[in-house]
């Protein structure tokens, strides 16, 4: 590497420069956001208004203005007005509390053609804050690759051209690390952000955030991963960005009350230290530790979501998984992070590809990548699932879609749909390791039928419909997508909650604004629409919240504290719920309450759903979910569970399943299902303050202080 | 017949928590379970016996994603 290293040294050719001494930070936020047009190369700098601060506090609500800001209602994912915007928040950047590295990054979708969000650990949302930038927004495209590098010591802001071969994002993570460090300590102050070649052949690019792992001696990185942003990125010609920052001290924010964070942070890290072991063991497996639970209650996606469990499914559980992670390593994604939960395989062989015979370090199996490049694909290999993952995060592609787009692909193989000619000779059977991993090659390398895969499930659907004959209606039952984007893994048919969780986003099915599934399928805490709506109500709001701090959700409900359960609502934790309200007072000297943090993402959840609006997105047409994602579309799936769904049948719909076909029995289950989505779109819309057609009503958005005249041009359009 | 989280279930002489949780299928390692109203301690889920008519609730405490 050191070679490599050097050669990059030595051709920097700086194309751009600007020097400005960092903003000091004044409670939780410097003031300032950084601007950087690479069309025409300019960097300037903007003020944080109050406004900003009161109504957008930061995080994705800066991303979500700033894009508003930048781009019509015409404007297109790779149109050059197009942003990437990437902020941590307020809070973000303390040490004292888990998870509080987070970055979000916001930019209009090549999946979904409409703004997207993603949240990433790392260290880079922090250091870009205390190298004195709120936010970072880009504008424009280069001509040829650039690096933007931001240099918080120096007080420098560069764009420069630097010699070297994107297209591996470990290796740009590793090497830029090495050229931007004085020495080995100097690495931790260093955070990259790149993606690879699979991000300028596929719409599903994600970005890589590193951080460096002292103990390994390697940068580690974390993926903001949903929808595309690396797409985006490498559209723009952005080989990497990256920011330096060594100061970093416990008081870095400048909080108004130092003494309560640490104090609470104290205090959720002794829990941590007595219940992490008997509770989720997010320490010594990370998310991973859902794979077995999954599974033992149907709920892990399998066969492109057709089942919710297999016998298979045992060779890589929870336990199997943890066994190949290396313990007693310090794991956590942001320095001081006490529940420390991104495990990584150290020394992993790879069997396959351009890194064949290198050992190398893989982060992760995390939960999604276990569930969606292994079980949804009806591979149990956890070899196969650690190397799928490694190249997925250097090739710079989103695992959760690419495991549910490879899912796709199998059952429409093996429906006929597509055939060997097609697939270029990949025999695409669910369980062929081999032909899903030549797969996730060829999206790398742009070529074969990787280069159809990976333009996403919704483009895949036109496609086959289109070039080979399929029936689209077919295709649309069983094509996992919502508004363009892939859903996440769980198998959800049989929590009605959880089906709205992930149809009702913003953005498209992923997980971050609800996960119902046990509440609702088994706790049965969820019975009425009524309950229902209300948790479709409070639980994407309250996790909008960690998107606007800079902070991770998972210290939220990944450890319980004592006395929980004889709490009045014990899945909302209300002692972590107090401990976050307690730390964004203390870091900003203000003094919201719970019902106000709630009324803080109201306005940002709202304003990202009239700006899907603006882009012609955003009614309630596109809250509709693919049948497989509510019930059984195929006699198999029906048979597999046919016990628990002729007693719905006999039970819920009143239908006594005797004498009837099996195809008039999946009809009636059908129009059950399908209604009972459209009333639970009726009362979620009511509850969250919205029309029939999911358009947020005028008065409400008045009540919520967004009433900006742009704004309520839009909502008039559809009122 | 018992009540498990709002659903019927039947009801066998001695059912303890340990019975019902290997009948519901309930594998999930934190689990509170309460009857009637009452929180069964952990260490009493092999010899408790669910009355019949009992309203029992296994709440999972899983965090998810």
């Amino acid at each position: 590497m050191n070679s490599s290293v050097e050669k990059m040294r030595a051709s920097r050719k700086e194309l751009a420069r600007y020097d400005y001494k960092p903003a000091s930070i004044e409670r939780g936020y410097s003031g300032k956001t950084l601007y950087i047009n690479i069309s025409d190369q300019t960097i300037k700098s903007k003020d944080v208004t109050d406004q900003m601060k009161d109504i957008f506090i930061g995080g994705k609500g800066f991303g979500l203005w700033y894009l508003w800001n930048a781009v019509q209602p015409e404007t297109k994912w790779n149109d050059p007005e197009n942003e990437i915007v990437i902020s941590s928040g307020p809070v973000g950047g303390i040490t004292q509390y888990p998870g509080s590295g987070k970055s979000l990054v916001v930019t209009l979708s090549p999946l979904t053609n409409s703004v997207m969000d993603s949240n990433v650990g790392g260290f880079f949302g922090p250091y870009l804050k205390f190298s004195g930038w709120d936010a970072l927004e880009i504008q424009g495209k280069a001509e040829k690759d650039i690096v933007i590098l931001i240099d918080g010591d120096k007080g420098t802001v560069t764009i420069e051209e630097i010699d070297f071969q994107p297209g591996a994002s470990h290796l740009i993570s590793e090497q830029l690390t090495e050229m931007l460090a004085e020495n080995e300590k100097d690495k931790m102050h260093i955070s990259v952000v790149s993606s690879g070649s699979g991000a300028e052949h596929t719409n599903v690019g994600i970005l890589n955030f590193s951080f460096y792992d002292l103990r390994r001696k390697a940068a580690r990185m974390k993926q903001a991963g949903r929808g595309g942003t690396g797409t985006v990125f490498r559209d723009k010609k952005i080989a990497a960005l990256a920011v330096k920052y060594s100061s970093l001290t416990g008081r870095s924010n400048n909080p108004a009350d130092p003494a309560k964070i640490s104090k609470t942070g104290v205090k959720i890290t002794r829990e941590i230290n007595k219940f992490d072991n008997e509770q989720f063991r997010m320490r010594q497996i990370g998310t991973a530790n859902l794979m077995t639970p999954m599974n033992d209650y149907d709920l892990l996606p399998v066969h492109n979501f057709k089942y919710g469990s297999h016998p298979d499914a045992v060779k890589i559980s929870s336990d199997v998984l943890r066994d190949r992670f290396t313990q007693n390593m310090p794991d956590g994604c942001w320095i001081g992070c006490s529940l420390s939960c991104c495990k990584a395989v150290d020394n992993f062989e790879l069997k396959s590809g351009p890194f064949k015979g290198e050992k190398v370090i893989v982060d992760g199996p995390e939960y999604e990548n276990a569930a969606g490049l292994g079980s949804n694909c009806g591979i149990f290999d956890p070899d196969y699932v650690i190397e799928a993952n490694f190249y997925c995060d250097t090739y710079g592609l989103d695992t959760i879609s690419t495991g549910t787009m490879i899912a796709f692909t199998m059952e429409c193989y093996e429906n006929n749909i597509i055939n060997k000619e097609i697939t270029g000779g990949l025999e695409l059977n669910f369980g062929n390791a081999a032909a899903a991993m030549e797969l996730i090659h060829q999206m790398g390398r742009g070529e074969g039928f990787g280069l159809i895969v990976g333009q996403g499930v919704r483009r895949m659907k036109q496609i086959f419909a289109e070039e080979y004959g399929a029936d689209p209606s077919f295709l649309q039952d069983i094509g996992m997508e919502n508004k363009g984007l892939e859903y996440s893994q769980y198998q959800a048919k049989e929590s009605l909650a959880q089906q709205g969780g992930y149809a009702m986003t913003n953005k498209g099915p992923q997980h971050d604004e609800a996960w119902l599934i046990f509440m609702d399928m088994v706790n049965n805490q969820l019975p009425s629409f009524e309950k229902k709506a209300e948790a479709l109500h409070y639980f994407p709001m309250f996790r909008t919240w960690f998107g606007l701090q800079g902070l991770c959700k998972l210290p939220w409900n990944d450890i319980v504290p004592e006395g929980n359960a004889q709490t009045d609502s014990p899945e909302k934790i209300p002692e972590h719920v107090q401990n976050y309200v307690d730390l964004f007072n203390a870091v900003t000297g203000k003094n919201i309450d719970k019902e106000e943090m709630i009324r803080q993402s109201e306005r940002v959840y709202n304003f990202q759903r009239i700006f899907n609006l603006r882009l012609g997105f955003g009614t309630r047409e596109h809250d509709a979910a693919p049948y497989r994602a509510l019930g059984p579309v195929t006699v198999e799936e029906y048979e597999s569970r046919a016990e628990r769904y002729d007693k719905q049948l006999e039970e819920d719909v009143g239908i006594n399943p005797a004498g009837l076909s099996i195809e008039e029995k999946i009809k009636a289950m059908r129009k059950y299902r399908e209604e009972r989505y459209e009333t639970l779109l009726n009362v979620v819309y009511k509850r969250r303050g919205w029309t029939e057609n999911g358009i947020p009503r005028p008065e409400f958005v008045r009540e919520l202080g967004i009433d900006f005249p742009e704004v309520m041009e839009v909502i008039n359009k559809y009122i | 017949m018992i009540e498990v989280n709002g659903k019927a279930i039947e009801w066998e002489e001695g059912m303890t928590v340990e019975n019902l949780l290997l009948k519901m299928n309930y594998t999930f390692p934190k689990i509170i379970i309460r009857v009637n109203g009452e929180i069964v301690a952990k260490e009493l889920w092999g010899s408790f016996e669910i009355p019949d008519r009992a309203d029992v609730h296994a709440h999972h405490l899983i965090a998810g994603g």
